[in-house]
């Protein structure tokens, strides 16, 4: 199904990313303009900073209380009609789905941008069982006829350029359709049109799922999660068990986090509250609904003082955007249905088999940048660590590394010693400096070297220095060089003129 | 056929005992790993809803009108202020005309079914259905075939530019979104100015009182799936007029 075909370490998907030279610079583009939105909208908004906090403090509360609300979310949703179901994993999530599939005698299924279908790999489930599934968000869709998986939360289809989707596209219209956007999205509106209109169930994911009313909530762009809950006579949810909030109240402060960190608007174009199937009297929405509440890996992280605030992410993307590391590999790189900083930490945390998924953790520079954007404040970068350490303790670490580290302590323990193996640096480095730089690709250097030059040891370190510049700081620095303080001056009084400092 | 039906109910009823079982298993193991008996009465929730300072903030009505427009239309969205009802008419019947529209849809709400929509749009050859005003038409297919849907915004928030529509018999979910070209018609003592004063009703009103749909709408259906480049009307209408009336 991925893009990423063999390839098994995020180290090798990443080699294949960097190596795609459109794929860099579309994600580059993309994540830019959509963290320059969120930059934009949140600093417009005012008083992020107390938003993000009652954010996260709505999250916590939920969570911390997810037995009573969810509880109350199922009654509540059953009292309004809703067939409420719980699957402990993705094998009984399936399993429900396709049974209610094969009670409608489903020939097709419309769906909507769904991350808990994709962890489920659902739509290959109901293919299995020769039922049609689309889906219905144009990056979704352009993916789906592709055969790959969405290699962005939020634009999903980030890495294919118009040409390839003409390309796509074409093949489906059995006709050349111009590499032009507006015609592009022309003839899947037309597509799609039909196929809502024909199909006999409509699937969706959940932003958010209200305990007081049994209410889930969708935010949404095109238009298509508003189709596929009105047309279709069967609606079937699936949820992750954490998606509660307790009031409409409550998804003031979701809708106000939401749009701006994902794509920098102030509220998607539809934001739509479904209580329940259609009543009585009403002439659409759909005559019977399903929501699936989804555990797989969830309920594990509960009473984990290190991952429980993982329930708190409200699939934004902010940090994806964000991290340096997304936007020079691109989602597929990592392998999972999540990428990103968040996908780093969720993809292992769900599965809870830290080593299959040991490098993911090591895609990350630490920098901490996914916190500052996350606008329920995880601290990712702190439990990318907390991964790291799990990983090491349960001995699934790299022994190289593990090696280093502790000879990194014996020599730093030690001045005597760090002096001594600095000098044996100089004289062992005399066999592979050229041009001042280090280019060899062998053992500890390995690594570093295959993208960069590690530079030589210099002859007099800052350490040999440290005498004589303190000496020089003792007697004074010398006056400045006549020749270098006339073009300071010169500097200074042509900014004068100017003014502004030349910054308008 | 019945038959089907009947068995199909059975398996839904099994469905509910299993979840019913199913629930009490889930929600113990929820509380066993958070390491503490279960919460089965309100805890304590002293962070609901939005920070405090932002609950009594309030836009003079003229601001309201001012900022509501300009999200709108920086949404892509076309937004016309109008004396009353008339003036609306005559702005939907020049569309019509300009347009070419041939069907129409609207709500059958009693201040659209007093104002003669359907007479003044048949002088243009446009014509007028109400939804659901026959119980054995379907009435999917015919938003889904109309060139305009003409709604009544139950509510409208300025901060974000956004018009809310409920759903009931006589409100159908589909004329808001089938059509190509949508009006919204926004009397102006329901533009508020946060979503805040909108949401709270729904708290206020409660889970029996709640219509099955809630849309909160703010601009043309849109996406930037294809290069980042932004397309109008991908699966909702590419057009959409907020007619602020009053």
């Amino acid at each position: 199904m991925s893009t990423a075909g063999n390839a098994s370490t995020v180290k090798e998907r990443a080699e294949l990313a960097l190596n795609d030279e459109f794929l860099r610079k579309a994600v580059k583009f993309t994540t830019e303009r959509l963290r320059n939105g969120k930059k934009q909208a949140s600093a417009e908004h005012g008083n992020w900073d107390d938003w993000r906090e009652r954010g996260r403090q709505i999250r916590l509360h939920t969570i911390a209380h997810l037995d009573y609300y969810l509880n109350m979310f199922a009654n509540q949703a059953r009292a309004n009609g809703v067939h409420v179901h719980f699957a402990e994993t993705s094998a009984e999530a399936v399993k429900l789905s396709l049974e209610i599939a094969q009670r409608k005698q489903a020939k097709s299924v419309v769906k909507s941008k769904s991350m808990v279908t994709e962890e489920l790999h659902l739509n290959h489930e109901l293919e299995s069982i020769g039922v049609e599934a689309i889906e219905t968000d144009l990056g979704e869709y352009i993916i789906q006829l592709a055969g790959e998986t969405p290699s962005h939360i939020i634009i999903p289809a980030i890495h294919k350029n118009r040409y390839q989707v003409a390309d796509l596209l074409s093949r489906e219209a059995g006709e050349t359709l111009a590499p032009d956007t507006s015609i592009l999205a022309g003839f899947v509106r037309k597509k799609l049109r039909e196929k809502f209109l024909e199909a006999d169930i409509g699937m969706t994911g959940c932003n958010f799922a209200i305990a007081e009313t049994g209410s889930m909530v969708l935010f949404e762009n095109e238009g298509n999660a508003r189709m596929v809950t009105t047309v279709p006579k069967t609606q079937i949810t699936l949820m992750g068990m954490e998606r509660i909030i307790p009031s409409w109240a409550d998804l003031e402060v979701m809708a106000t986090l939401l749009p701006r960190s994902a794509t920098g608007q102030k509220l998607t174009v539809y934001m739509s509250g479904i209580t329940g199937p259609r009543r009585e009297v009403d002439a659409d929405g759909p005559d019977e609904m399903h929501i699936i509440i989804v555990d797989n890996g969830r309920s594990l992280q509960l009473g984990d003082p290190e991952f429980q605030e993982l329930l708190n992410c409200i699939r934004c993307g902010a940090c994806l955007n964000a991290c340096p590391v997304y936007r020079h590999i691109g989602g597929h790189a990592y392998g999972g249905t999540y990428s990103g900083p968040i996908g780093a930490v969720l993809t292992p945390a769900l599965q809870k088999n830290v080593a299959e998924w040991d490098d993911i953790a090591n895609a990350s520079s630490l920098c901490g940048a996914c916190y500052e954007a996350c606008p329920v404040k995880i601290p990712l970068h702190e439990m990318l660590i907390y991964l790291r350490r799990r990983k090491q303790e349960q001995g699934h670490g790299n022994a190289a590394e593990s090696f280093g580290m502790k000879g990194f302590a014996a020599v730093m323990g030690s001045s005597k010693r760090y002096a001594g193996l600095v000098k044996l640096g100089k004289l062992g480095q005399k066999l592979v400096v050229r041009d001042g730089g280090i280019r060899l690709k062998l053992g500890p250097l390995k690594g570093w070297n295959t993208y960069r030059v590690t530079p030589s040891l210099p002859k007099k370190s800052f350490r040999d220095q440290w005498g004589t510049l303190e000496q020089e700081l003792r007697h004074g620095l010398k006056e400045v060089a006549p020749d270098v303080r006339s073009r300071m001056e010169a500097i200074v009084q042509g900014r004068d003129s100017k003014g502004g400092n030349g910054h308008g | 056929m019945a038959k089907q039906a009947d068995s199909h109910e059975e398996w839904l009823k099994q469905q509910a005992e299993d979840s019913k079982r199913k629930q009490e298993a889930f929600m113990n193991g929820i509380a066993q790993k958070l390491r503490r008996p279960r919460v089965t009465s309100a805890p304590e929730h002293p962070f609901r809803g939005a920070p405090d300072f932002w609950q009594a903030f309030e836009w003079p009505l003229e601001e309201r009108v001012d900022r509501f427009e300009a999200n709108f239309k920086a949404a892509g969205g076309h937004v016309e202020r109008l004396a009353d009802m008339e003036a609306a008419k005559r702005f939907i019947a020049e569309k019509a005309e300009a347009l070419g529209a041939k069907y129409v849809i609207r709500q059958n709400q009693p201040e659209l079914n007093g104002l003669g929509l359907e007479e003044t749009l048949a002088a243009s050859g446009a014509e007028v259905r109400v939804w659901n005003s026959e119980a054995e038409e379907n009435w999917r297919a015919r938003a889904a075939e109309s060139d305009f849907g003409i709604v009544i915004a139950d509510y409208a928030a300025a901060y974000t530019g956004s018009v809310t529509v409920l759903s009931s018999k006589d409100k159908g979910r589909s004329v808001s979104l089938l059509p190509t070209v949508l009006f919204v018609l926004i009397p102006l003592e329901r533009l508020k100015t946060r979503l805040g004063e909108i949401l709270i009703r729904f708290d206020e009103a409660g889970r029996e009182q709640l219509p099955a749909g809630i849309h909160f709408i703010s601009g043309p259906s849109r996406s930037a799936d294809i290069e980042n480049d932004l397309t109008i009307g991908v699966h909702g209408p590419g057009v959409v007029h907020a007619l602020l009336i009053g």
